[in-house]
């Protein structure tokens, strides 16, 4: 079942390290040296007690000591999902080294996922087959940790942060947050003003901002594609994908779904892919701009009968192990998103979008069987710290309207977007450097230019791949050169 | 009074001294006297215990050189043959080093070096580096040097080689003042006009050993010749070929 | 008491004598300055030249034949590569024109391509050039990913998880720390720091011996009631605050250049502390002590000044070509024994306090009091050849 693992994709890798037990005073954090994976260089682990009784827990905290430690603040990584761990972001640290070159970079583990007592529920060994069973096994779960499920939350998540940086010992810190990360830090700066010096959010989620409520940005991420693609002489050449991709939805049928081949046994029928699966993992594939680049061809051939292609991009996202847990995933959304959309906004958002209420389906079910209290944000207050949004153009949860008009209450924002990009940009391109700029100098504004360099990968036009040469002629994108 | 007693020296199988014996009294000019080759400048340089006799022994007011040199040293002064001062020093920073290392300290050392420095009429030179200074005033300064701890033994090698009229007349004045004050004073030389001027005696060196002594007049004398050259040339040249059974002046 | 005043006043004067003379040699003292001035700025120099070749140059390629593939163009194209699209021209003068590289897509290029027949690509390159590895590296980035992005692609068309080529992820975990990957760049400088103790001490050693024997100045010296070994010990003092000096002078303007090299950008801390810096000059007295009295006993030892400034301009090669070896061979030195051998037990304190790692205070006591133990031994050495008889060139 590709599309669970794709809930709301940060660029992960998943974590496999096991930290030496060590004690931590209460004045001298203790650190141990450790590892990550996805990033070679030596890190130093911190475990630091959080909750009390049975909840209690060590908090995982992994520090990237900067090279030369110049004084500056350091810059805390908040993961998203929620449900992700930080310590899943390492990989991201290739992309900040020139960050790292002065500042620590913290990666905070939140209560419950990755290496602070991952609250997985059993679905990263087997995932259920409907939603059902999904639903059964996610209530036996919830079952089994009540108060602990109760107690996750944002308003948790950001005291833990909190406590963190005091541990630490740091005076002020940067914040970089990616997707639901970008809502702990909202609240955090909320919260906590004084401690925080700007902020970096990448693909952003606005306090105020539904964002389960996904099928009108996936339409929107899709019709960027199809504007792109029929800019493109050789891709346009796929004419009308867009009314195939509507049809093969429409009249996808049990028969069909018996025939989609599994991406790697290559076995047919073996696990049947219903509709609002096939839906989702379509959904999936506009997060990554190399996999959207794919879809015209496929669902092309997918309408001939021809369905390994769209096989093969599900097959995509397989690579990344499954991260979420699924307990804390749960736990948030449902006490701080599900429970303030009303159906008639859960209608409004699927008309006439490609996905429906498939993704929505999924966590509603899911809330059904997880009863945690509402847990509603007071409205944001106006905050003057320097702030950087991300925003992919083509991004099918988080589009660029969401940073754009719903933080008026930030007085000091920047706002980059990436053409054609999708789920979290933070390391495409030019975008480190401007971080790293920002991060040195947030009052400036900065000089947006190589933002626009940033391109999608050439289109797949047939079995070979992309077209290099000119055959009807390509086009060229923005003004390069 | 310095004795030397039957001192044998070998240089790579040339025996360069040959039982070699005389004795410097105190409170008189000595020259040594000897052509090039004579073993002058080995005689002296084990006087001094720079060099260690192969036999024989040299005494130095009653001390053994060889055996107790620092005592021996710290009652002797030397001037060298032709004697290196240090050019990055000034005459003063020069004296003073040697008059510490001589032990003087506090004022005797002021006074010691005020001493050495109207009796050789250094004011001029005082404050200068020694770099470029004249044969002269080398001489000057290395005299200061040598006796700036009043020693009771005074050597000289050679000591008028390359020097100006009045740098020969202010040595010749400061070793009959030291001669007045009874320091023993021997100097080498090959230069008769002032061997016969300043010295009360005379000692030949030829062949490794001393072939004749005596005052300049008794030497003459000796020889029957008329003057101090040619007696020197008969006792020294006629020594190294046939008279070899000369006996050594008391 | 007396003795004991006469003794210091003595030690004194000629210790005031010794330094004055040294320190007054215009020309040893240039000497050891500019030497010991020469390698931090070198080896700075060379590392901002470093580091601004290999991060700020961009590679100009040359795409012979280019107008036929503009999407190989595009994607080529990047932040360090510069493509240009010839349509026509001759590899070699391409490449003498200006060109870091030449790719040359052949006329069938994209007909292969669609047809996967792994069409060729021919890549000129001058190896004689030094821009040519990084141009290549440049090239091949951008071409890799392209590639890979290909072969993703022909996968997905085929239904197949690109995953399924890879069927284990390799995690490299590097054990080194920023402050230790300076030892990279700092390897040679403890080599370097003894060099300059060698350098910087040796015009004056051979003016203080072999020198002072031939202006024969020594004999008068000799003629003082003074030890040998006082002499000695005067001279070996020195002579070793020049080499020390220059040595001094070296890490200080080493520790000031370090700032200016862009280390962080090669992944290094800057872990050179103050207490290292001071710990990095005491540990190399006892050495500057060492050398100082072995380049006087050897220069005592030489026929002249001439023959002693030769002898110790090859003895100063020694140690430093020793140590390069000893590095080089990979010679396992992580035994403590080896610290309490001079040379190699400096270096490898000098190694680490340059990267910041701790230093066993015992061990550098024991090695420090071992190197003075041989200088001790050495002036005894010197005390005994001050009174061999063929030191006087006279005789």
């Amino acid at each position: 079942m590709v599309w669970m693992r794709r809930l709301l994709f940060v660029a992960v890798l998943s974590c496999g390290l096991g930290v030496p037990g060590s004690v931590v005073g209460q004045d001298e954090p203790v650190s141990s040296t450790c590892y990550l994976d996805g990033w070679g260089d030596s890190l130093l682990c911190y475990r630091i007690s959080v909750g009390a009784d049975a909840n209690a827990i060590e908090l995982s905290v992994t520090v990237a000591p900067a090279v030369n430690d110049a004084g500056r603040e350091p810059l805390y990584l908040l993961a998203g999902g929620p449900g992700q761990a930080a310590s899943d972001l390492a990989p991201l640290l290739n992309a900040f080294r020139r960050i790292n070159r002065e500042r620590d970079i913290v990666m905070v583990d939140r209560r419950g996922a990755g290496l602070s007592a991952a609250f997985r529920c059993g679905f990263e060994r087997e995932m259920p087959a409907d939603l059902q069973s999904f639903s059964r096994q996610l209530a036996q779960c919830y079952l089994r940790r009540p108060q602990f499920a109760e107690a996750l939350s944002s308003r948790q998540a950001v005291e833990d942060l909190e406590r963190v940086r005091k541990t630490l010992g740091h005076h002020r810190i940067a914040l970089w947050g990616g997707s639901w990360g970008t809502r702990t830090a909202l609240l955090y700066q909320q919260w906590y003003p004084e401690a925080l010096s700007a902020l970096v959010l990448d693909a952003v989620a606005p306090i105020d901002t539904k964002v389960f409520l996904t099928a009108t940005a996936a339409e929107r991420a899709m019709q960027r594609l199809e504007r792109d693609c029929a800019r493109d002489a050789i891709c346009a050449g796929f004419g009308d994908w867009r009314s195939e991709l509507d049809q093969l939805l429409a009249n996808w049928s049990g028969e069909r779904a018996a025939q989609f081949p599994d991406p790697v046994t290559g076995v047919r029928g073996a696990q049947p892919v219903p509709r609002w699966v096939l839906a989702n993992s379509i959904r999936t594939a506009l997060y990554d701009p190399a996999a959207a680049a794919q879809l015209p061809y496929a669902v092309h051939q997918a309408s001939r009968g021809n369905y390994l292609p769209l096989s093969g991009i599900s097959g995509l996202f397989l690579n990344t192990t499954d991260s979420m847990a699924m307990g804390l995933t749960f736990s948030v959304a449902c006490a701080e998103e599900l429970n303030r959309i009303t159906a008639d906004e859960v209608a409004a958002d699927s008309t006439g979008s490609f996905l429906g209420s498939a993704f929505f389906d999924l966590f509603y079910s899911g809330c059904q069987a997880w009863p945690v209290s509402a847990k509603p944000y007071s409205a944001p207050e106006e905050r003057a710290h320097p702030v950087l949004l991300i925003s992919g153009e083509a991004d099918p949860i988080t589009p660029p309207d969401y940073a754009e008009r719903q933080l008026v209450y930030l007085s000091n924002k920047q706002h980059l977007i990436v053409p054609g990009g999708g789920h979290i940009n933070s390391g495409r391109g030019c975008i480190p450097d401007l971080i790293a700029r920002f991060l040195n100098a947030p009052q400036d504004s900065l000089d947006q230019g190589c933002v626009a360099e940033i391109r999608r990968p050439p289109f797949m036009v047939d079995a070979f791949g992309p077209a290099l040469g000119k055959g009807v002629g390509v086009e060229r994108q923005g003004g390069q050169r | 009074m310095i004795s030397v007693e039957s001192v044998d020296k070998q240089f790579a199988g040339r025996q360069v001294l040959n039982a070699c014996s005389f004795t410097v009294p105190d409170g008189k000019i000595t020259a040594l006297l000897g052509a090039n080759g004579a073993g002058k400048t080995t005689c002296l340089r084990i006087m001094t215990g720079l060099l260690r006799a192969d036999a024989g022994r040299v005494l130095l007011g009653g001390v053994d050189v060889a055996r107790q040199p620092m005592v021996a040293r710290r009652q002797l002064g030397v001037v060298g043959d032709r004697e290196g001062l240090y050019e990055r020093l000034t005459v003063a920073e020069y004296l003073s080093l040697f008059a510490r290392i001589q032990g003087l300290a506090g004022v005797d050392l002021k006074r010691a070096l005020q001493a050495v420095r109207e009796e050789l009429e250094l004011d001029d030179l005082w404050l200068r580096r020694t770099r470029g200074f004249s044969q002269g005033e080398r001489m000057k300064v290395s005299l200061a040097r040598a006796l700036v701890h009043r020693p009771q033994h005074l050597i000289l090698d050679e000591p008028t080689r390359g020097l100006d009229v009045l740098a020969a007349r202010l040595l010749r004045r400061t070793l009959l003042r030291l001669r007045a004050q009874g320091t023993t004073i021997l100097f080498s030389s090959h230069v008769m006009s002032e061997v016969s001027e300043l010295s009360d005696r005379v000692l030949v060196m030829a062949g490794g050993r001393i072939v004749g002594g005596g005052s300049p007049d008794e030497l003459i004398q000796k020889s029957g010749c008329d003057n101090l050259e040619d007696s020197f040339v008969a006792l020294a040249y006629g020594a190294a070929t046939d008279r070899r059974t000369q006996e050594e002046p008391a | 008491m007396a003795v004991a005043n006469i003794f210091s006043g003595q030690m004194a004067a000629l210790l005031r004598k010794e330094f004055l003379e040294a320190w007054r040699d215009r020309r040893a003292l240039w000497m050891a300055i500019c030497f010991s001035l020469l390698f931090p700025v070198l080896l700075a120099g060379s590392t901002i030249f470093f580091v601004k070749k290999h991060t700020e140059e961009t590679t100009r390629l040359a795409l012979l034949g280019g107008d036929s593939v503009p999407v190989l163009e595009q994607q080529l194209r990047g932040a360090s590569l510069e493509v240009d699209v010839v349509a026509q021209g001759e590899p070699r003068a391409l490449l003498a024109d200006g060109y870091d590289l030449v790719l040359q897509v052949g006329e069938d290029f994209v007909e292969g391509y669609r047809n996967f027949r792994a069409p060729k690509l021919y890549l000129y390159v001058d190896s004689s050039s030094t821009s040519s590895g990084r141009a290549e590296r440049h090239l091949q980035e951008r071409l890799g990913s392209l590639q890979q992005l290909i072969v993703s692609q022909r996968l997905t068309a085929r239904g197949v998880a690109p995953q399924l080529l890879a069927p284990w992820q390799l995690q490299v975990r590097d054990i080194s720390t920023p402050s230790s990957r300076g030892a990279l760049i700092l390897a040679m400088v403890p080599g370097l720091l003894i060099l300059t103790l060698f350098v910087a001490s040796l015009a004056t050693s051979v003016d203080t011996s072999a020198g002072e024997r031939e202006r024969l100045s020594l004999e008068t010296l000799l003629l003082q009631p003074l030890p040998g070994w006082q002499l000695i010990v005067a001279k070996t003092l020195a002579v070793a605050s020049m080499g020390w000096l220059g040595a001094l002078l070296a890490i200080a303007a080493l520790v000031t250049l370090m700032p200016l090299m862009p280390l962080a950008e090669l992944g290094i801390q800057q872990a050179t502390t103050v207490s290292g810096v001071i710990t990095m000059g005491l540990l190399l007295l006892p050495l500057a002590l060492l050398v100082a009295v072995v380049q006087i006993l050897l220069a005592l030892r030489s026929q002249s000044f001439k023959d002693a400034q030769t002898q110790l301009s090859i003895l100063q090669l020694a140690p430093v070509t020793l140590l390069m070896v000893l590095d080089m061979s990979r010679v396992e030195l992580g035994e403590p024994f080896w610290q309490l051998v001079p040379l190699v037990g400096q270096q490898q304190w000098l190694k680490g306090l340059l990267v910041g790692d701790t230093v066993s205070l015992p061990l550098v006591v024991a090695g420090s009091l071992v190197c003075l133990m041989l200088v001790g031994v050495s002036v005894a050495v010197g005390a005994r050849a001050l009174r061999r008889e063929s030191l006087l060139g006279a005789v």
